[in-house]
């Protein structure tokens, strides 16, 4: 990698129902957002767990978004209440890793929050591009 | 054998086409995956969503014999299911195919086009990386009980019944007491619409006239279990718990009523048993025993007093009916004689449905005087208020009605427990969703309707019964089966530690617990594929079909080269 | 296909999408009519539904896709029904539908149309308080993602100038100015009307100034200017300025004296824009002048006294008729008698106005075509010898949602459930 510059690699886990789809609606109204962006649909926020996320900061990731629908507006429910609550615990802990905190965030995009999704991954990329590489990074892939 | 991946990027006219380099992609993505187990065969459509685009998938499919396949174009949103029938007119399983948006998460957004190529040779990576790890998932088909069995024989439970009973449906209703009818045989008008008491007697007895329905009075519920199309359920008689029925049914409906607040325990509200003041629903009782409105010592009152909103303030809800039938009952008295002083006392008047000021404007006619008040409160039959001007004022009434909050019928907790239906904060049984679906609950297959989901009237009580006759007969068609959800999750036995986490964690209750082997399991019949276990097992003994771990970092690893 | 088993429903709002999804499940075939050019109703309008303040796409959205993607639903957008024959498990209807002009099977979607066009015209579907080209979608995510051609103001149809710049622009020959209107008649068992309501044009009560003044806001402009994929992406400025309001004023109940009832929905929307300021606008004031507060049920009443105890001045006033709204250049002020009877003024810089819901335009057409009744209101009415019946006047036809009155989502939710069961019963026996 080239030392003087750094380009981050940032993943987000979107929920289907909302973020997924305010993502397609930043896409079909031409929104520009970050390259450095990448996108991983699942159906749930409530699906991402903590070995998930720790793989991919192992994995090199130098930030990690987790977005799904407002509190409330949970397609099942309350999926978006436990995602939140695992983000929490894994918030408090990753000081303890070596891994400063900003680097993963939470946030609740709306299906018709197109620009606001774009807003929201385009700060979190320039923060992360701001925090330098992560520091945990493996070299090897599991 | 050898893995033949088909990759195909639709060039989506120029949108896709004009903004990334599909050669390059194709070539890039052949060159990094060929091996001598995977083969990479790849190439471009101009728009693979048409009718010629379809055409050509399922023949590269036949002719090629892919045995994974990848689409690059648009969202899964708009075409996923179109690419989904494709591979189910092949022999392809669609759970080995997978799409990828390089439109609205690449072309559409990255402006630089090698940065863009690049962001789409990452994408397609993932998804190449990604269909290896899915497996062929297959749907399954379960044979449904198209019966049903109303808890409740209240009007509501009562018109459920009728509206689902048929030759291919049978029903059970069950009745608590030992009659039907519930609260309304005591209602002399039905509101909005004029009818009464013989409509409710008429609806009880088309329902025990109805060879399709079986009704067991002084009986209750005991036990559940099941899903959508196939519940086993135990009844017991409430006089001898011993006497036990088994009953199969494929749907169940809650349809409890309501119970009335005891308005004493307002602070606002005192008043002595001998006192001349009675509930709404007291006063629709002496109405239909005694067919007159009479003080106890039998002579009709001269100057009544109603008092609204009832404990409203300390419940934090609006019953819904009361302006309503306080409106109806101060002209009963008003029909009674016109000479009778009638004076209601209410802060805001709630008359939500079109009819209702027809009511109102009714009300008014007849000489009955509507006091909006700030405060009120009741010593005896004396009434104390404050405009809403300020002004204070008490007047003494030889007789009072007051209207108390309807509140959760007593059973309501206990039956939340055997049915495994959660409450809401009021007491109530909760909804799937307030909004879209009200008559649902966490369990499909179980139902909610009139007062058991919160306060409402009979007539949109009524409404919520055929809501419900809806949903089910839609649902569970007599003959028909039902397919349920595939990419739902599975407990690896070898791994669970029975911490029981995921039981916790299911909004939906699709995960049960066997004592036996001392592991959770997945009724796939329930789960809707969320998630939400997978992140809570401890030990990783849980999958999520076609969201596995293994899938996700296939994904997660192209991301992060 | 056995026709009399088949179903149409007019109007794709949320009560008559629910109503579609639910019979489609059964293998019916289900004809969905729609006149405008997208589905969706009212619903989609809102940013957030109360009470639970969720996000109206996301609720939504799933079951528009559904629909679209459904093999046994027909959706016919831009479609008015113009006959209605024969009887329970066997009419014979005849449905005019529009020319959209632009192929939805072509179509992909991709808005390249929509630059090159050099006509800019008022979107309605906006409240007019933007502007769309000839050739549009009424709003961003709209769905179907097609576009339609405003045929009055489009230079090839209205013969201003020549013009072909949407045909050339478009890679995919979607659109096909030939396109022709159609009659489509089909053979169905039953019918379901769900075609929703009207707003009341509050300009009809001169007032409240509205139509006179920027600052002066119909409910359901302010929901689109409160939308993030609305006019202004959601910022709260007033009407053809930068300027954000520091104090509003919002009057519930506008048109209910006029119209005889109270629509049941105003007090919930009401403190969900009062909400909606608070969150965007801390500083602002908002001021609820109100004559009753109706939250019937479980969950309403908290919702507001929560959002109104916290985020507003709720003032309660003594007469409709006595309220005036006086406007200059700049400054609305609102006059009113308060509980006291005396005359108060309040001068703020934006007004919402919470109007009533009244009968649709087209309602009197489709009852005679239908040969059912409307109530003294002009609303649809359902079966007065039933107690909570969806059954029109005449057998096999269901009235459900606010065709039938205002109502909340979800008793229109639970109406067109009713009107299945309805329909199952006619058509199954």
């Amino acid at each position: 990698m080239d030392e003087t510059k750094f380009t981050p690699k940032i993943v987000g886990f979107l929920c289907n129902w909302c973020t997924y789809a305010a993502a397609d609606l930043a896409g079909s109204s031409k929104t520009e957002i970050s390259p450095l962006f990448s996108v991983i649909r699942v159906m749930c926020s409530s699906r991402i767990d903590h070995n998930l996320l720790l793989t991919t900061f192992f994995n090199g990731a130098d930030g990690i978004l987790i977005a799904g629908c407002h509190p409330g507006d949970c397609h099942y429910d309350k999926g978006n209440y436990y995602a939140r609550r695992r983000y929490a615990l894994l918030k408090n802990v990753m000081d303890t890793l070596k891994l400063e905190p900003e680097r993963l965030e939470l946030s609740w995009v709306s299906a018709s929050e197109g620009k606001r999704y774009a807003d929201v991954v385009n700060e979190f990329s320039k923060k992360i591009e701001q925090l330098g590489p992560n520091p945990i990074k493996k070299s090897s892939v599991f | 054998m050898k893995k033949k991946i088909g990759v195909y990027v639709c060039e989506c006219g120029p949108n896709i086409a004009d903004k990334v380099d599909i050669d390059k992609i194709i070539e890039t993505v052949v060159a990094a995956n060929n091996s001598e187990n995977v083969e990479i065969i790849g190439d471009r459509h101009k728009l693979l969503c048409s009718a010629a685009g379809k055409v050509f998938l399922e023949e590269e499919i036949k002719n090629k014999e892919l045995t994974h396949m990848v689409v690059a174009a648009c969202s899964p949103r708009d075409h996923n299911s179109t690419f989904i029938n494709v591979c189910k007119k092949t022999e392809l399983n669609p759970y080995l195919y997978k799409m990828v948006n390089i439109r609205e998460h690449c072309a559409w957004i990255i402006p630089d086009k090698d940065k863009a190529t690049n962001k789409a040779i990452e994408y397609i990576q993932g998804g190449v990386a990604r269909v290896q790890y899915q497996t062929e998932l297959i749907e399954k088909k379960l044979d449904t009980n198209p019966d049903v069995l109303v808890i409740g024989g209240g009007i509501a439970g009562i018109e459920a019944a009728i509206s689902l009973a048929g030759k291919k449906r049978k029903v059970t209703l069950i009745e608590r007491s030992a009659v039907l009818g519930g609260k309304s045989v005591f209602l002399k008008e039905l509101l909005p619409s004029q009818a009464g008491k013989e409509y409710i007697n008429k609806r009880i007895k088309d329902l025990t006239d109805n060879e399709n329905i079986q009704v067991f009075l002084n009986t209750e519920i005991e036990k559940i279990i099941g899903f959508l199309g196939n519940f086993e359920i135990i009844l017991s008689d409430v006089t001898n718990k011993d006497k036990k029925t088994e009953i199969k049914t494929g749907a169940t409906i809650v349809a409890t009523g309501f119970g009335l607040s005891d308005v004493t325990e307002f602070s606002n509200i005192n008043y002595d048993t001998k006192d001349e003041v009675y509930t709404s629903l007291e006063i629709e009782k002496m109405l239909s025993e005694k067919g007159k409105l009479k003080l106890s010592s039998g002579v009709p009152p001269k100057k009544v007093g109603l008092i609204h909103c009832v404990g409203r303030d300390e419940k934090k809800y609006c019953s819904q009916i009361c302006c309503n039938y306080m409106m109806k009952i101060a002209n009963y008295f008003k029909k009674q004689s016109a000479k009778i002083e009638v004076k209601e006392f209410y802060k805001d008047l709630c008359l939500p449905h079109k009819d209702d000021q027809k009511l109102f404007n009714l009300t008014k006619k007849n000489g009955v005087d509507l006091v909006r008040i700030k405060e009120v409160s009741l010593n005896g039959t004396k009434i104390k208020y404050s405009r809403i001007d300020g002004t204070i004022e008490e007047n003494e009434f030889d007789m009072v009605v007051v209207a108390p909050p309807i509140i959760p019928s007593d059973s309501t907790k206990n039956l939340s427990e055997i049915l495994d239906i959660p409450l809401d904060e009021f007491g109530f049984f909760q909804e799937a969703h307030l909004s879209t679906n009200p008559v649902g609950t966490s369990t499909d297959g179980i139902f909610i309707i009139g007062n058991a989901q919160g306060p409402r009237g009979i007539s949109n009580s009524i409404l919520m019964a055929h809501a419900a006759s809806g949903q089910i007969r839609t649902q569970l068609i007599p003959g028909e089966q039902i397919v349920p959800e595939v990419k739902v999750s599975e407990v690896l036995e070898a791994f669970c530690m029975g911490c029981k986490n995921c039981i916790d964690v299911c909004c939906y209750g699709a995960i049960y617990f066997d004592e036996i082997k001392g592991i959770s399991v997945v009724n796939e019949a329930i789960c809707r594929g969320c998630g939400n276990c997978v992140a809570s097992c401890p030990s990783g003994s849980i999958r999520l079909k076609h969201f596995t771990n293994e899938q996700i970092y296939q994904e997660v690893i192209e991301a992060l080269k | 296909m056995d026709q009399q088993k088949n179903v149409l429903v007019i109007g794709a709002g949320i009560a008559g999408m629910k109503a579609c999804l639910l019979l489609a499940k059964t293998g019916k075939q289900v004809y969905l009519v729609e006149k405008l050019p997208i589905i969706g109703g009212k619903t989609i309008k809102n940013e957030e539904s109360f009470p639970n303040l969720e996000c109206s796409t996301c609720m939504v959205a799933p079951v528009q896709q559904e629909i679209l993607q459904h093999p046994n639903i027909k959706t016919l957008t831009l479609s008015e029904v113009e006959k209605i024959e024969g009887d329970i498990g066997n009419f014979t209807i005849i449905i005019n539908k529009k020319a959209r002009y632009v192929s939805d099977t072509d179509c992909i979607g991709c808005d390249m149309c929509f630059d090159p066009c050099p006509v800019s015209i008022s979107n309605e579907w906006e409240e007019n308080l933007m502007n769309k080209k000839a050739i549009y979608v009424p709003c961003s995510g709209s769905l179907p993602n097609v576009p339609t051609i405003d045929t009055e103001h489009c230079y090839h149809f209205n013969g201003k100038q020549e013009c072909n710049a949407c045909v050339e622009a478009c890679m995919f020959e979607a659109i096909n100015f030939d396109d022709k209107d159609e009659k489509v008649e089909i053979q169905v068992g039953a019918v379901i009307i769900a075609t929703g309501s009207d707003i009341y044009d509050v300009s009809l009560l001169p007032q409240f100034g509205y139509g006179k003044h920027p600052g002066i806001y119909t409910s359901m402009e302010f929901e689109r200017l409160f939308a993030s994929n609305g006019p202004t992406s959601g910022e709260l400025t007033i009407r053809n300025s930068e300027k954000t309001p520091k104090s509003i004023a919002i009057i519930h109940c506008v048109g209910r004296k006029e119209q005889d009832y109270c629509s049941g929905i105003c007090c919930m929307y009401s403190a969900k824009h009062a909400h909606f300021i608070k969150h965007k606008l801390p500083d602002t004031k908002i001021y609820n002048f109100y004559r009753d507060i109706c939250v019937p049920g479980k969950t309403y009443q908290k919702f507001v006294e929560k959002i109104n105890d916290i985020e507003t001045q709720m003032i309660y006033h003594n007469s409709m008729d006595e309220l005036n709204i006086l406007h200059n250049e700049n400054e609305i002020t609102i006059e009113y008698i308060t509980g006291k009877s005396k005359k108060e003024t309040l001068t703020v810089d934006m007004v919402i106005l919470a109007s009533a819901l009244n009968p649709g335009k087209d309602f009197s057409d489709i009852s005679k075509m239908a040969k059912i009744d409307l109530d003294k209101n002009g609303f649809f009415i359902t079966n007065q010898e039933k107690v909570g019946s969806v059954e029109s006047t005449k057998p096999g036809i269901f009235i459900a949602g606010c065709a039938e009155g205002p109502k909340d989502v979800q008793t229109s939710v639970i109406q067109a459930e009713a009107a299945v069961s309805g329909v199952m019963s006619c058509l199954d026996s």
